[in-house]
């Protein structure tokens, strides 16, 4: 009996394997998410880490292997039964409602619209812009806002789990900043487990308490990143 | 360039064998087909003959909805217009200038110039600049019911409601009818077999798929669709053509709606986008329900009903392509290895080879100018007072918050419909109201934010695309060899994807797919590029072969870049020169050090995580 089902980790993949037709993305792969930790998954383009965050979401079914979210076998679950078990998904690309109003798609992030009230206060003293713009519709945002509107509306859902691809990407230093306090602070206060997929090694490291590093669909190296040596170990394992 | 694509006249390559292959097979298989046609009249009774000859008529319709809906993604509803406009050519030259057979060839000549010209019309107001999808398909619904409302205005000039009938037309045979109509329409499906996996036929499949990018890579995709409009509608009218000189009857049914509806339907059961499905289609069903409708006088249209409901349940790609893959089994496991993974298709062996780049232009002249160009949605101002110039052999990089209209203002300087005030000039063009395929020829590139590539095409015809412009295509076979510039081949290399040139776009990973994007951009052999973001989801590694190829581009051949970047490390060690956007406003202008030094920068911008 592996640990799969235990209630202590957020999320397990344990031998999973996953992708698109006859091609093979992941191989194998096994990678335990500590409940109220935060793991950060590095690897060069290609190596299938949105790949795996789409089996772990349901998104794409497994070929082999099980999957687990705090305690309880979710490897048959459809996309939607998994983001009811408080689990958020911040995809890469295409992730807003785009003829939506900024409002309406942070709505979608919350049970009850008055929970929403309650919580937006948090997102404007990390988003400003958010504040005077509510009706503005997302489709015309700038890329940059739109992905700060992501986080937004994962950080209202208070989930348990998050599930974030590549959220740095087109982010201006200073609000990278931002994004990874905001994420620091999320774990602390509310326990939230996260799973974050970066390029950006520096932003994982601020965020992340333990780090893995996905090569052709397997986990080559992983770490805590408080050691002295993760930064350097991370690099070269991307420069090869 | 072309010439240095292609192989010397004299000995066949291996690869020039490989290429007449597919060529080989399809005459092979046309030759079959065509005995089959001129055989079958000994073996068919009269009745079956009649109904054949008609569907094969019909046969040819479908063939071009198929084109026009299969491969380029227009759903026509319309096609049948330019049947009847061919057919009722050809009966009004009968009817009213009697028969010769010189007037049969003016009845030819008359069908395909009506139906074309009618075509021209409606292509223009289809498919004009910013056009949308759904605007086409509703002209295409009306073509047909203005078409019918016309003929039945003609009074006994058109036979109004009930058609012309009694018109003394070209006197074949039975069996000569069958044999003409049947080689006619194996050399149509044939050439179509041909086109649609030519170089210059997948450019259809690209528009289907991201009309955006090919109108980036310098292809009016507008005048394209009108071109093919006309070339399938003019096969139609050939059709309308054949059906009046067989028949001897024509009625405004053949141009209506319902007639263009039904095409629909035997293209969506035959398989869309095969060819050969709607071609077998538009027979079998013709040819079964000339059968029931004898037999079962008021149900078969409900059966046909049925079946088109089953099929598109429960076979949405139509019933050949399900057909095709159980003939196919027993022998396909051998290929099955080298199929996997959706990278079959279309099994692309493009081989790469470096064509020189055209001109190298001198440094230090302006490549790009702006003067007050500004940007509002209404009451919002965007950008104002932007005045700007950047020369050959710069790379430049915009910085600034997210919203400060970065994006926007690349927007501006690559398609002439956005901004609201100003000029841009690029490689001494005015830009004006340019159309961002006219911009791209004025010697721009653009790549996008988030990855803008064909998802169904294979990486080789992606770039293939960005080609297209400068060598042109073949419409009726593939290129073994694929010429790209130097530039474009490096940042393949860099990123690898040169291993990869036969995998379809949409299985590539992101950064892959952006990596893609540059490449389509650089094979333009543009003299100023834009990059929004270029570095976004590239790793460390590949972040830093990707900025040595841009400084060589600056060095080597003189290109002058823009882009936009957040990484700050990244821009402070390749640019030349930073530009500040804030509140939609240039706010500094200056070398690496004097920009990202300045509190402006570290006050609005700048943070505490490093990139790498």
């Amino acid at each position: 009996m592996t640990e799969l089902l235990v209630r202590e980790a957020a999320l397990v993949l344990d031998g999973v394997s996953a992708g698109y037709g006859e091609l093979m993305v992941l191989r194998g792969l096994r990678l335990t998410v500590p409940a109220g930790s935060v793991v950060a998954l590095l690897g060069k383009n290609g190596m299938g880490k949105t790949t795996l965050l789409k089996a772990a979401m349901g998104f794409l079914p497994k070929r082999e292997g099980r999957v687990a979210m705090a305690g309880v076998d979710i490897t048959l679950f459809p996309a939607h039964r998994i983001a009811r078990r408080a689990v958020s998904y911040t995809a890469q690309e295409q992730a807003l409602f785009a003829d939506l109003s900024i409002k309406d798609n942070l709505r979608l992030g919350v049970a009850r619209d008055a929970l929403l009230d309650e919580r937006l206060a948090a997102v404007y003293g990390i988003f400003p812009f958010i504040e005077g713009r509510l009706a503005q519709r997302a489709g015309t945002l700038s890329g940059g806002e739109q992905k700060m509107l992501l986080v937004a509306r994962a950080l209202v859902a208070r989930p348990s789990l998050m599930l974030v691809d590549e959220i740095t990407e087109g982010l201006q230093p200073s609000v990278i900043d931002k994004v990874a306090a905001a994420l620091r602070h999320e774990r602390d206060r509310n326990g939230t487990a996260m799973l974050l997929v970066e390029q950006n090694v520096g932003f994982a490291l601020a965020v992340a308490d333990r780090f893995a590093v996905l090569k052709r669909g397997e986990i080559v190296l992983e770490g805590d990143t408080r050691d002295a040596g993760a930064a350097e170990a991370i690099r070269a394992q991307l420069r090869v | 360039m072309t010439e240095s694509a292609l192989p010397p006249a004299a000995a066949l390559t291996p690869t020039d064998v490989r290429a007449m292959r597919p060529l080989r097979r399809v005459v092979g298989v046309a030759a079959a087909c065509a005995g089959v046609a001129l055989v079958a009249p000994w073996l068919l009774d009269t009745y079956t003959l009649n109904i054949l000859i008609r569907a094969i008529f019909f046969a040819m319709l479908a063939l071009t909805v198929d084109v026009l809906w299969g491969y380029t993604g227009f759903l026509t509803f319309g096609q049948s217009a330019f049947f009847g406009a061919g057919a009722y050519a050809a009966a009004l030259v009968f009817t009213h200038l009697g028969f010769s057979p010189g007037l049969a060839w003016l009845a030819l000549g008359a069908a395909l110039l009506a139906a074309a010209a009618i075509a021209v019309i409606t292509g223009w107001l289809s498919f004009y600049h910013g056009s949308t999808a759904l605007y086409a398909s509703v002209i295409s619904l009306v073509l047909p019911i203005v078409m019918t409302q016309l003929l039945f205005s003609g009074g006994t000039f058109t036979g109004s409601s009930s058609g012309l009938t009694g018109y003394t037309a070209p006197d074949f045979s039975l069996e000569a009818w069958f044999r003409i109509a049947g080689c006619v329409l194996v050399l149509l499906t044939a050439g179509a077999w041909l086109f649609v996996r030519s170089d210059g036929g997948r450019v259809l499949a690209a528009i289907r798929d991201n009309e955006t990018r090919c109108a980036y890579l310098g292809i009016d995709t507008a005048r394209l669709k009108i071109v093919l409009l006309v070339g399938t509608a003019a096969i139609a009218g050939l059709a309308g053509f054949g059906y009046a000189s067989f028949s001897g009857v024509v009625a405004p049914e053949l141009a209506g709606f319902v007639f263009g509806t039904e095409v629909i339907i035997w293209v969506a059961l035959g398989g869309r986008g095969t060819l050969v499905g709607p071609v077998l289609g538009a027979l079998l069903i013709e040819w079964g329900s000339a059968y029931l409708s004898g037999s079962l006088p008021f149900i078969w249209k409900l059966f046909l009903g049925v079946a088109f409901v089953l099929v598109i349940v429960l076979l949405p790609q139509g019933l050949l392509p399900p057909l095709a893959r159980l003939v196919r089994r027993p022998w396909a496991r051998r290929q099955s290895a080298t199929d996997a993974a959706g990278m079959a298709g279309t099994a692309d062996t493009a081989v790469l080879v470096e064509s020189p780049v055209r001109a190298v232009a001198d440094r230090g002249t302006p490549v790009i100018e702006l003067a007050g160009v500004a940007k509002h949605f209404g009451s919002l101002q965007v950008l104002s007072g932007i005045d700007f110039v950047a020369y050959r052999g710069e790379l430049v990089s915009l910085i600034g918050p997210n919203g400060a209209g970065k994006t926007t203002l690349m927007r501006c300087m690559s398609d002439g419909a956005e901004r609201s005030a100003g000029t841009v000039r690029i490689d001494g063009h005015d830009i004006a109201h340019a159309a961002p395929h006219a911009c791209v020829r004025f010697g721009l590139g653009r790549k996008f934010q988030t990855a803008n590539v064909f998802e169904t095409l294979t990486v080789a015809e992606c770039l293939r695309m960005a080609r297209v412009r400068i060598d042109k295509p073949s419409l009726w076979r593939r290129s073994t060899t694929l010429a790209l510039p130097p530039h474009a081949l490096a940042v393949l290399k860099a990123t690898e994807l040169d291993r990869k040139l036969h995998v379809e776009a949409r299985h590539l990973s992101h950064g892959e797919q952006q990596a893609l994007e540059l490449a389509m951009v650089l094979a333009l052999e543009p003299q100023v590029v834009l990059l929004d973001e270029p570095t976004a989801g590239l790793s460390l590694d590949e972040r830093s072969r990707i900025g040595a190829v841009f400084t060589d581009l600056c060095v080597r051949f003189n290109l002058c870049l823009l882009l936009v970047e957040h990484d700050l490390d990244f821009v402070r060690e390749i640019s030349t020169r930073i530009v500040v956007l804030h509140q939609g406003r240039l706010a500094l202008s200056g070398t690496v050090q004097e920009v990202v030094a300045s509190e402006l920068v570290q006050t609005i911008y700048a943070g505490s995580t490093s990139h790498d």
